[in-house]
């Protein structure tokens, strides 16, 4: 079944993307507000959808508000800040059941919506700002948030690792900005940067599920009835061509029991551009699968790492290795894996290598058809890498790379930083 | 086919599952989804980290098994005699998977193409064990790591601990991969005897959903079972120690790199054993209510203590009920876990005393019906819940019709009987002082 994405727009500039399907039992929206990645937006902008989902001026307070999903059968609304590539995004998801499973009769959409609605387009406002209360709140859950990285090592690690080798670039920027630049916000001066980037950046509204078209329109229009009067605003896309001088190894410590290893390597290829499958491709073979070289070599050869895997940046042009190890195998490891990036290099790929390759990587795009947050996805992907792919369309570009397409992206990639955060001299503490 | 089958609709849901049962005793159940890429399967056998002593009617012999060998048996079958068995699932552009929890393990793919060839290989890799010395050698090393890796995950060793002080004896106790000294004693003898008595057809159940003609996946799984010439097994008998009621320590608490201490309650439930099924089942929906009216989002108790800022949004609560033990968990993340663990105490003591109101009662009645909608959007959920349910001889499909008969009443027994002061204990994972 082909998946139909159908654009129009709201009579205030927001663009509205339907997807009908019949195969889910849900009622699926998000709602996206895009804008720039920027050091000193950042924790703003991560601010604004914590501060928004504390509540409206129709439903002033989480207990309100979480009572009112509960009618609507426990909807799910859930309010985030997205990074990716240099795009940073004020997300809104929204999931409710669908009528037709609840002997409800087609009203829910219209309830759904008008709660969205609420919450970002009628804020709950006093003395000319967000509600104070919420704001200082939500700072401190945010910078409660920051220091938590701490939690997950491998998370951790590649946050650092990112940050490091990115240090002079947008995408250097953690996702919730800097503890301290929390200082300087007061809501007043946040709630007008959100009244100006809600008029003038592009946002893109989705609605997936059994639907007609007619009446999302309709109860969008009036939902989303706000006025965006002001100039649009176009977006960059992200910036990746920064060349590596030489590479940086950098060593931290840390009480705990395993190592963790990240490479960052710079592909000098994105979304947009036409070697982007072959990127894909390359990155399977490498380390996105179980068959994979790095799974294969690391893991089940060598027996050095439970976890290895290598993934990519899609809007940045960045492909990040990762392995959980013993610090003792450190040598070992980063020797192995630089093999098979030579391998990659010299195209010592077999047949096996590559089907297997793209038959994976099919089926995980053929796959995300089946969730309506992944189907959305994807067109957001296009969005903002500025190249929107019919699934087909990917799936046969996939299925045309071939060993020279993979030589030419393996010619680009190169290691840039090498970060590993290793045991507490003398071993850990427990 | 010889086999035996029936046919289970569910209108609210307008889903339609097909069951057969094969010689000698497996379960199969088929859940049609059109219009979904995906196909899904997934093949389990009743064999999780709790069960390390059995034996198998009519003979009185008794084996002991070592911590952790259920999942390292689930990392071993991944191996066959001609080698690695994600490189077939790799060539059918397959993707597969696996898992072990307290008292089962599982085998999964899933594929958007070659479904018949991909599931004739999770079937014969299942049943083709390939162990040896070397490979077991292997492994040790790498479930080394996995071990490793969740000594630094401090939720995981809040939950450990707090299990560990919940329970003298019994096995849920330990961790799921056990510890380097116990896996060092499995053997390939060990994973052999394992194999023979809990991967026999009869202890194991398969869930397939997707795209699918029930029929032609039945003669399937019927004929590649045929072709293995199985004969019956006598019953395992699952070995348990008698666990006391009482709790095994009241307070756990460890050093790790945290950002802000993390502390879990527990409450050990002793008489879920007693329950089975649809019972056990209902208990669960009722206890997942209680614990929503009292410690969701939409009550005041938890509105306060985001207020006072003693939780985040990831607070929350959870009860488990298995056919030989059950606990509730309440904690998470907090700048004073002491006082966060007074404040739950207390917010039970207060709605013991003055109870929860009808309205509460339908509300959240009416969220976990919704929630449970929604969930049956993942082939995933669907197949994965339904075998945890079937092997505590309960029906995921009857879940709507059992919430919608529990009634307020029977929350508030529950929260007297489950929610019992003298069997709590505390877990707390703290920030080291030097930090």
């Amino acid at each position: 079944m082909q998946v139909e994405y159908n654009e129009h727009y709201l009579p205030n500039g927001i663009r509205l993307i339907f997807i009908p399907t019949t195969k889910f039992k849900t009622i699926t929206m998000g709602l996206f507000l895009h804008q720039e990645l920027r050091r000193e937006l950042a924790a703003m902008n991560a601010l604004l959808p914590a501060v928004l989902e504390q509540g409206s001026r129709l439903y002033p307070d989480k207990l309100r508000l979480q009572r009112e999903l509960e009618r609507l059968y426990g909807a799910d609304m859930y309010a985030d800040i997205l990074k990716t590539g240099e795009r940073h995004i004020p997300a809104f998801t929204f999931e409710s059941a669908h009528d037709k499973y609840l002997g409800e009769s087609g009203k829910l959409l219209k309830q759904d919506m008008f709660v969205l609605g609420s919450i970002v387009g009628d804020p709950l406002i006093e003395n000319g700002g967000f509600k104070k209360e919420y704001v200082s709140r939500e700072k401190n859950q945010l910078i409660k948030e920051i220091k938590a990285l701490l939690n997950e090592k491998g998370a951790y690690a590649y946050e650092r690792c990112m940050s490091l080798m990115c240090k002079n670039e947008k995408f250097g920027t953690y996702k919730l900005g800097r503890i301290e630049d929390y200082d300087n916000i007061d809501s007043a001066g946040l709630y007008s940067y959100y009244r100006d980037i809600f008029t003038h950046n592009p946002i893109d509204f989705y609605v997936v599920g059994d639907l007609e078209i007619g009446q999302v329109l309709e109860e969008a229009a009036e939902a989303f009835s706000f006025s965006r009067n002001g100039e649009p605003k176009t977006l960059a896309g992200a910036k990746i061509d920064y060349p590596v001088k030489e590479v940086q190894y950098i060593e931290e410590e840390m009480s705990v029991n395993q190592a963790k290893m990240i490479l960052g390597l710079r592909t000098y290829t994105s979304y947009r551009d036409n070697d982007y499958s072959a990127l894909l491709v390359y990155n399977g073979v490498l380390g996105a699968f179980p068959h994979s070289k790095l799974f294969m070599k690391v893991r089940e050869e060598a027996g050095l790492a439970y976890n290895v895997h290598s993934r990519l940046e899609r809007h940045k042009g960045l492909m990040i290795i990762s392995a959980g190890i013993n610090y003792d195998d450190k040598q070992q490891v980063q020797d192995i894996i630089e093999q098979q990036l030579d391998d990659m290099k010299s195209g010592n790929i077999t047949d096996q290598e590559l089907e297997n390759t793209k038959k994976g990587l099919i089926n995980s795009l053929l796959s995300q058809q089946d969730s309506p947050t992944q189907l959305v996805s994807f067109h957001l992907n296009g969005a903002i890498g500025g190249k929107v792919y019919s699934p087909d369309q990917l799936i046969a570009e996939i299925e045309a790379v071939d060993r020279e397409a993979i030589r030419k992206v393996a010619e680009k990639v190169t290691l840039d930083t090498v970060y590993i955060l290793r045991p507490r001299e003398g071993g850990s503490e427990q | 086919m010889s086999a035996s089958f029936n046919l289970i609709e569910n209108r609210e849901l307008h889903e339609t599952l097909y069951h057969y049962r094969f010689f000698p005793g497996l379960d199969l159940y088929v859940l049609p989804r059109p219009d979904y890429q995906k196909k899904y399967a997934v093949f389990s056998a009743r064999f999780g980290s709790i069960d390390n002593r059995f034996r198998v009617e009519p003979d009185p012999q008794v084996t002991e098994l070592p911590d952790g060998i259920a999942h390292f048996l689930e990392h071993k079958l991944f191996e066959d005699e001609r080698g690695n068995v994600f490189d077939r699932f790799a060539t059918l552009g397959a993707s597969p998977n696996a898992y072990t929890s307290f008292t089962q393990t599982s085998y999964l793919f899933s594929c958007t193409a070659n479904f018949e060839q991909s599931l004739e290989h999770l079937l014969d890799f299942v049943q083709e064990p390939y162990f040896t010395e070397e490979t077991v050698r292997k492994e040790q090393g790498i479930i080394g790591q996995e071990i490793k890796m969740y000594e630094d995950h401090p939720h995981w060793q809040v939950f450990f601990n707090l299990l560990a002080g919940l329970y003298r004896k019994h096995p849920v106790r330990n961790d799921i991969a056990g510890t380097t000294e116990s896996i060092a004693r499995v053997t390939p003898d060990l994973l052999y005897r394992c194999y023979s008595t809990f991967y026999h057809p009869s202890n194991m159940a398969l869930f397939i959903i997707g795209d699918l003609d029930p029929g032609q996946v039945g003669s399937r799984v019927e004929a590649n079972l045929e072709k293995r010439g199985y004969t019956a097994m006598g019953e395992i008998v699952r070995l348990f120690p008698d666990e006391p009621e009482d709790i095994n320590r009241e307070r756990s608490i460890k050093e790790l790199v945290v950002s802000e201490p993390i502390v879990f309650v527990g409450f050990k439930d002793n008489r879920a054993k007693y329950f089975n099924g649809k019972d056990l089942m209902r208990r669960e929906i009722l206890m997942e209510l209680l614990l929503d009216i009292l410690f969701g989002s939409s009550e005041p108790f938890y509105n306060d203590l985001y207020r006072e800022d003693l939780i985040d949004e990831n607070f929350g609560a959870e009860y488990t009920a298995e056919v030989n033990y059950g606990y509730t968990m309440v904690g998470g993340e907090t700048r004073d876990p002491d006082q966060l663990y007074e404040k739950i105490m207390e917010g039970i003591k207060k709605i013991k005393a003055a109870g929860i109101t009808r309205e509460q009662f339908e509300r959240h009645r009416r969220k976990i019906l919704g929630g449970y909608i929604r969930r049956f959007n993942s082939l995933e959920f669907i197949a994965n819940n339904f075998l945890a349910y079937r092997f505590r001889e309960a029906d995921l499909f009857e879940l709507p019709a059992i919430l919608q008969q529990v009634k307020k009443e029977e929350a508030m027994e529950l929260i007297e009987e489950n929610l019992d002061y003298k069997r709590h204990a505390v877990s707390m994972v703290v920030p080291p002082e030097d930090s």
